[in-house]
């Protein structure tokens, strides 16, 4: 704990040290570091987060802990308990190549490569891109705003964090083992494939990023962009696990100032190829698919921001014993979310997110093969200065099975970025 | 109606006693009560200022989840200083006649990248890119949020109190600009040369600050005689 500690407090002091660089000036910090004539940027992102919940079965007697496991991105690490510290650095090789690479610790754990790729310009007259290497998600409009700086409150949206039973490497015999997961994503177990207690996969996946092509074109009022990538939406990778890649498009549309429209799309196979193997699927392994399609949409003027986003999945699993699962397995999540700008640096802002699941057959009962989830996160963030912000938010957390079924947290956060 | 005005006037001299005090807390510019006011004509100081190391345009922030190379944007002109009185003459406070100025926003950069102003100046800030901006600033000498407006439209701030201001793109994390807002009218920008001129001083002798991107010359002495010229340079590192 103590080395912990120590990790994240020198991280956090190279991370100042590194944004004081250019202090030398008035009000510098925060800008941008740059070197090489500008070939070379370095920006960064420091976050603290501490929370309290009125869990009734935690055993801190000062501050309890998300025992529902409602805001845990892994196992280990809570959106709501995290000190987290991203460096980004883009090298500007040529006027058609560069490399963009981002490593991320959180609550001092090591670095982690989260993005790492290489941006390719084929025609410097055309505005397209090729993107090659551990490639930002294509799919949803949420993706692009996981920075606590870009972020309007403390909690992230269910679809994107949220840890449902399903696995890639165990899978249910049956309906009834399925629905004794429900509520369990954070720590769940199934006889076929893996057996051992793991961690469940979120719908899409915002904590880590796969690896692929990705082709991205922009006109005057539409954005469009295709990937191949080896994982799949709640399991993004670097080394395949599976023969099947993922194909995901999202589509933009600007049609007014202000006004965001967005279509999203991902297939992929999501098994993993001894998961398969031990159901006995090994030869439809390339039908074991997450699908997902998603829709978005955000309108800004004035001193408002409101955002919508919904997603629909479904997932294929290989049917092993009686009860059969009903296939296939769908969930849908519906946020919105929106901010007020109450004065200069002060900001109010609210969101709405649900997540529900389609029902399956058990032995003695029909019920949804997941837990719905509903989220209110009420708050709002203060700028101290341009780069430095605290924000604070009250969230409710309701399902109807696990271990907790009611959560009440309250949060606050500091954010300095540069 | 006659005493309501006079009243109105005492009320914006005590407010400008009130505004070079705080003028003189920041740095920006004092008051010398004890330095004596010419009588005569005005003279000026006019040079050149010299910045050694010139800031390079500040960066786009990095960031990994774009889909593609961002678009190509102006460079800003960080070259342009600002020169002025650090103690102004005894009765520079009293104009009271407002003044306007412009700061655009063109290709995701605030044009011009430093405005100099006197206190009471309304700054317009219209949007001339096709999309939305957002200019704010957290300076304790003006803070403000004009929200998020489209191409053709523009707000306007009155800037009511001495300071630097740091002025900022909510959208566009690397557009800013500096506006300085004076209490007195003797300072200048810089041209593209970096030559200056601050003309309608009077005679007298005063101390001359040179102020370049956050970074301040000593204060220089210099005598200006009634209807004459003093010449002045600087070199900011």
């Amino acid at each position: 704990m103590l080395f912990r500690v120590a990790a994240i407090a020198t991280t956090a002091l190279a991370v100042l040290a590194l944004a004081s660089l250019r202090a030398d000036a008035q009000s510098m910090t925060s800008e941008t570091i740059s070197f090489a004539n500008g070939r070379v940027t370095l920006g960064g992102d420091v976050s603290a987060t501490f929370s309290c919940t009125d869990s009734e079965i935690s055993t801190s007697s000062v501050c309890a802990d998300d025992t529902g496991f409602f805001n845990y991105t892994d196992y280990e690490h809570s959106a709501l308990r995290m000190v987290r510290i991203d460096l980004i650095a883009a090298v500007r090789a040529t006027e058609r190549l560069s490399f963009l690479v981002e490593v991320r610790t959180e609550d001092g754990d090591r670095l982690q490569p989260y993005a790492l790729y290489a941006r390719i310009r084929p025609w410097l007259s055309k505005p397209i891109d090729v993107q090659v290497g551990r490639v930002p998600p294509t799919f949803g409009a949420f993706t692009r705003s996981t920075y606590a700086s870009d972020n309007l409150l403390i909690g992230y949206p269910l679809a994107y964090q949220y840890l449902m039973s399903i696995r890639s490497d165990a899978l249910p015999a049956n309906a009834d083992e399925l629905l004794r997961m429900r509520g369990r994503g954070w720590l769940s177990t199934f006889s076929v494939g893996n057996t051992l207690p793991d961690r469940g996969l979120p719908l899409a996946n915002a904590f880590r990023w796969d690896t692929g092509v990705q082709v991205h074109a922009v006109g005057r009022m539409v954005e469009a962009t295709a990937a191949l990538t080896t994982g799949s939406l709640g399991n993004p990778l670097v080394h395949d696990d599976n023969p099947g890649k993922q194909i995901a498009t999202r589509v933009v549309v600007r049609p007014l100032p202000g006004l965001v429209l967005g279509a999203s799309g991902a297939v992929a196979p999501f098994v993993s190829r001894a998961a398969a193997e031990s159901a006995g699927a090994a030869a439809s392994m390339s039908g074991l698919t997450q699908s997902a399609l998603g829709i978005d949409a955000e309108y800004s003027r004035g001193y408002y921001l409101i955002r919508m986003e919904t997603i629909m999945s479904d997932w294929r699993v290989p049917l092993v014993h009686t009860p059969a699962i009903d296939l296939p397995l769908r969930a849908r999540t519906f946020l919105i979310e929106g901010r007020y700008k109450i004065r200069p640096g002060l900001y109010a802002a609210a969101r709405f997110d649900h997540v529900g699941f389609s029902e399956v057959a058990g032995t003695a009962r029909t019920a949804e093969w997941e837990a719905p989830v509903n989220r209110v996160e009420l708050g709002g963030g203060y700028s101290i200065l341009r780069n430095l912000m605290v924000k604070g938010s009250y969230q409710r957390d309701t399902r109807p099975a696990g271990r907790t079924q009611k959560l009440n947290a309250i949060a606050t956060q500091v954010v300095f970025w540069f | 109606m006659l005493r309501r005005l006079t009243g109105g006037c005492r009320r914006i001299r005590r407010r400008s006693w009130m505004l070079t005090a705080f003028a003189a807390a920041a740095g920006l510019v004092s008051f010398d009560p004890a330095r004596p006011s010419a009588a005569g004509a005005d003279g000026s100081i006019q040079g050149r200022v010299e910045i050694r190391q010139v800031l390079p345009s500040s960066e786009r922030r990095p960031t990994v989840s774009d889909f593609g190379t961002p678009r190509e944007r102006d460079l800003v002109d960080r070259l342009k200083s600002v020169v002025y009185l650090e103690a102004a003459p005894r009765g520079a406070f009293e104009r009271t006649e407002l003044a306007r100025a412009v700061m655009n926003q063109h290709n995701e950069t605030f044009v011009p990248h430093l405005l100099a102003i006197t206190t009471g100046t309304i700054v317009d800030f219209p949007n001339g890119d096709p999309f939305f901006h957002n200019v704010f600033s957290l300076s304790k000498a003006n803070r403000f949020d004009l929200g998020r407006y489209p191409s053709g439209k523009q707000k306007s701030v009155q800037f009511t109190q001495p300071g630097i201001v740091r002025v900022f793109c909510e959208i566009h994390s690397h557009m800013n600009a500096f506006i300085l807002v004076f209490s007195h009218p003797f300072f200048a920008v810089t041209d593209d040369s970096g030559r200056y001129r601050i003309a309608g001083v009077p005679a007298g002798a005063y101390n001359v600050i040179a102020w370049n991107e956050g970074r301040a010359s000593e204060p220089k002495s210099v005598s200006v005689p009634g209807g004459g010229t003093t010449e002045l340079d600087f070199e900011l590192r």
